[in-house]
């Protein structure tokens, strides 16, 4: 789901990028104010781990492939504003480094996947609501995932689809079906890992529970 | 510490093993450009190792594992400064 450059009309970059600062700037006075420094360790380890995910994909039918976004995996590990600023570092590596995802449209992708991963921790939140049930947890982070995907996709296809170069194409009545249609395949494989990951990660280290426990997962 | 240098272990052992497994179609949103006759842009920026391979070795297999392992180590790094710099002293 990385947009490279090119892909995106300036006023969609401009517009995407205004939006994923200000939910940085969020993100990062919330950081400053409640978490520990104890937690840099879990952080990096996190996103690198993301960004292994992120160069394995999975194919998937008719010659397309995806792969883990993680995006909610570290929204229920370590918190919406952690995830957010976690998965910025990982795409702004990607971007920079590798040429994954574009530079103009890196405000874009940012929104995409860690504004909206980040942000799927309250779908986490909703549907888990203060049961102490594992298995409505992991159902609801199974949930959560999905839709992380299939969300960022809709608004990845609305960007591309107002944009020009898409426009001749039949713009948005063909790319938000299209983004849709493969990313509700590639989000099962999304929430397959990270439930998965997450049930897991609970067993193998339960010490894991107490993190879970302050974001609000009490499931001891 | 001595957990995250495990489970870092872990993590590469894994992009070892499944590397040669991973898909090389197209993604989701590759696919959509595609069928609608866009291809690659070709933006400004290539990139310092672009298309996870480093130029130097041949092997593509070790190529792309390098290029990860780099990935890896530049992660790490940024995420550990910006989460000094971003979080509580104690």
């Amino acid at each position: 789901m990385h947009i490279p450059d090119g892909f995106l009309d300036p006023y969609v970059c401009a517009l995407t990028y205004i939006i994923s600062a200000i939910f940085l700037v969020w993100a990062w006075r919330k950081m400053k104010a409640t978490y520990p420094r104890a937690v840099v360790p879990l952080l990096a380890v996190s996103s690198a781990f993301v960004f292994v995910a992120q160069m394995l994909n999975f194919p998937i039918a008719y010659g397309t492939s995806g792969h883990l976004v993680g995006g909610t995996f570290l929204a229920t590990l370590l918190g919406p504003p952690a995830a957010m600023l976690s998965m910025t570092i990982v795409l702004l590596i990607q971007a920079v480094f590798f040429a994954d995802g574009g530079i103009s449209t890196f405000g874009a992708n940012v929104l995409n996947m860690a504004i909206v991963g980040a942000l799927s921790f309250y779908i986490v939140k909703i549907l888990s609501g203060s049961s102490k049930s594992r298995k409505r947890f992991v159902g609801s982070v199974f949930a959560a995932s999905w839709l992380s995907v299939v969300l960022g996709a809709l608004l990845c296809g609305l960007q591309i689809g107002v944009s020009p170069i898409f426009a001749s194409a039949g713009g948005l009545l063909v790319t938000v079906p299209a983004m849709l249609f493969w990313h509700m395949i590639i989000g099962v494989g999304e929430a397959a890992i990270t439930t998965s990951l997450i049930s897991q990660l609970v067993r193998v280290q339960p010490a894991v529970l107490n993190g879970l426990a302050i974001l609000g997962w009490d499931i001891r | 510490m001595k957990e995250s240098a495990k489970v870092l272990l872990v993590m590469i052992v894994g992009l070892a093993v499944l590397l040669p497994f991973a898909s090389a179609c197209p993604d989701g949103l590759e696919t959509v450009a595609q069928n609608v006759g866009i291809g690659e842009t070709g933006g400004f920026w290539h990139g310092l190792i672009p298309d996870y391979g480093i130029p130097a070795i041949e092997n593509p297999y070790f190529s792309t594992l390098a290029s990860g392992l780099v990935g890896i180590s530049l992660v790490l790094i940024f995420t550990f400064l910006v989460g000094r710099v971003s979080t509580r002293k104690r």
